[in-house]
């Protein structure tokens, strides 16, 4: 191993080799395997077969995958995907990069709004569920009584087809802005402060100091926030299933959300798994996209 | 300015300055301020609720602060075996977090600090299985878990949740930075990899120790998808799983309860999360940066 002796020195024991380190590696190797590795490998066989609990499973080939096709329930759900990803990663993204911003100037009471946009990310899915639920609630809820302060009639937010998915997306950015924002801030940081210096006694303004001086010091960490970002809301499901349960009438239903239902609800573990699959697919291709981006990047 | 205070805009001026701000900073900080508060109000308006007459809750009065205040919303919550389920997501919690830490620190030593063939293969397929997503492996585990009788146990809350790839990833990068020094008396001593590991390298991991703790105990306290499906008995939920059933929403049991009683439930099941949060930030935030920014 001639790796750099900066990053790896000799090993601790002092010796060219250490057995031991086998079993210190399979404590954790083990449960992976079992828990993280083998399921992936089983679903994978399951989604080939008709399984309900009871019974043996039924090779059935392609069936599940042709039937996912034609499923206008799942065709929606991966549809409403689409739109989530395309009001959270946008709103986790740029609410996340004005927060960092904020919070770097270390205004009056940074500590506080660091605290702030940070601590939602902490609570359970059920906290930010059962809030919005009534913060967005149409009649009493305090988003529509704000709103009605400016006219704005009462917005159904999570019961009607029209807008279960924007009231889902609203409680989502709050949700999910934590990590956006703590690795915006710490991108911020590590930004020279020779540099932001050097640009003031130049005269660039603000925006220009923006535009030339931070952009694209945040630039890897912005890409790493979209793509972040974008795979949790494809995998978005615990907010829906609190808020909305998915409707109404999958007005606000993910690829997750209908494979609970698949699986709980009709217990049809075969074709629960291949739909989960369809999704990693999706996944794993957008991941794939993200790597290559990034060594452009470097 | 006000004629006969000529100074104030000087003063003001002064005081911007002090605190190292234009004049131009101030709008910017009015607004930022502004989605501080629109960011914090869900939270006061969740305490708020919780404290309420249920007959207070659903007006047009926006009320921050209960005109009349009762805890009997908190008395209702205890009705429901909330203190069982709170014990389940404690012994889950805690299980899987110590598990977490240990194996985690393990393996993260081994891989930074040992020499073994195929270590670094090893850590590569670690960190690939991180593309894995587990709602993937949620139903073909949830069959097994079945299958060999373990639904609704607390084997099936804690086992597949001990094997974090995030923990090796915590305590490698530390390790790799270890100063080796430190090792080398005890092994001058004669020690062991066991007893180099155990009495030198972990006792002085506290910082990724606690980072590791803190990220993974939330994790685990707010899991919600593998509780919600592993648990068919309602003494086995867990505090998420269980309290998400208070939504007053059509058709779950306690539509008439209305929001007071919900947001007294939320408000118990976040205090824990946000607790730890307060007092331990530096670390959240910290680990979560260390551990988000690889490759």
């Amino acid at each position: 191993m001639a790796a750099p002796a900066t990053v790896i020195r000799g090993s601790a024991t002092g010796r060219k080799m250490d057995g031991v380190g086998y079993l210190f590696v399979a404590f954790f190797a083990v449960p992976f395997l079992i828990f993280n590795i083998l399921p992936v490998l089983f679903g994978a066989y399951v989604a080939f077969t008709e399984w309900s609990i009871i019974g043996t499973p039924n090779w059935v080939a392609l069936d599940n995958f042709r039937e996912a096709f034609g499923d206008e329930w799942a065709r929606l759900a991966f549809w409403n995907i689409l739109f989530y990803g395309l009001i959270i990663v946008p709103g986790v993204t740029v609410v996340g990069l004005f927060a960092a911003l904020f919070v770097n100037k270390r205004y009056p009471f940074y500590a506080f709004a660091r605290t702030m946009f940070f601590a939602p990310t902490v609570v359970s899915a059920t906290v930010i569920g059962l809030v919005w639920v009534w913060m967005l609630d149409t009649q009493f809820g305090l988003v529509n009584q704000y709103l009605g302060f400016f006219g704005v009639s009462p917005i159904p937010w999570l019961t009607s087809i029209e807008w279960s998915l924007i009231g889902v997306s609203i409680a989502s950015i709050w949700w999910d802005l934590g990590l956006a924002f703590v690795l915006f801030l710490a991108a911020l940081q590590d930004i020279p402060r020779e540099l932001t210096e050097a640009a003031v006694v130049d005269g660039a303004t603000r925006p220009q100091r923006l535009r030339y001086v931070i952009l694209p010091h945040v630039r890897a960490v912005l890409s790493m926030v979209i793509t972040l970002q974008l795979i949790s809301t494809l995998r978005i499901f615990s907010q829906v299933y609190v808020m909305t349960n998915g409707g109404p009438a999958g007005s606000s239903s993910s690829p997750i959300h209908y494979i609970y239902s698949v699986a709980i609800v009709r217990m049809e573990f075969g074709y629960a798994s291949a739909v989960a699959i369809m999704l990693f697919a999706v996944i794993v291709v957008l991941t794939i996209a993200h790597r290559l981006l990034l060594r452009e990047r470097a | 300015m006000m004629a006969g205070r000529p100074d104030l805009g000087a003063r003001f001026r002064r005081y911007l300055g002090s605190r190292g701000m234009e004049p131009v900073d101030v709008p910017i900080w009015l607004i930022g301020t502004l989605v501080v508060l629109v960011w914090a109000a869900p939270f006061v308006w969740m305490v708020s609720t919780s404290f309420k007459f249920p007959g207070d809750v659903m007006t047009h009065d926006i009320e921050w602060l209960p005109r009349r205040a009762t805890i009997d919303n908190y008395i209702r919550v205890f009705e429901y075996p909330v203190v069982r389920w709170g014990i389940n997501s404690i012994v889950q919690a805690v299980a899987s977090t110590t598990l977490c830490v240990i194996f985690g620190a393990m393996a993260g030593y081994a891989l930074a600090r040992l020499r073994f063939p195929g270590r670094a293969a090893i850590f590569a397929v670690f960190l690939a299985s991180l593309m894995i997503p587990v709602e993937v492996s949620v139903i073909p585990m949830l069959l097994a878990f079945i299958k060999v009788g373990w639904a609704s146990s607390y084997q099936a809350l804690i086992l597949p949740t001990i094997a974090n790839v995030f923990s090796v990833y915590i305590f490698r990068q530390f390790f790799l930075g270890f100063p080796a020094e430190l090792e080398e008396a005890a092994r001058m001593d004669g020690a062991g990899p066991f007893r180099l590991f155990w009495s030198v390298a972990f006792p002085l991991a506290r910082a990724p120790m606690i980072a590791t703790a803190v990220i993974v105990f939330t994790l685990n306290w707010n899991n919600f998808l593998w509780p919600l499906l592993v648990v068919f008995d309602e003494d086995m939920k867990t505090l998420p799983v269980g309290i998400a059933a208070f939504a007053p929403v059509v058709g779950s049991n306690t539509q008439l309860e209305g929001f007071s009683v919900a947001m007294a439930g939320v408000t118990v099941l976040s205090v824990p999360s946000l607790a730890l949060f307060f007092f331990l930030q530096r670390y959240f935030i910290e680990g979560i940066s260390t551990g988000s920014v690889k490759q």
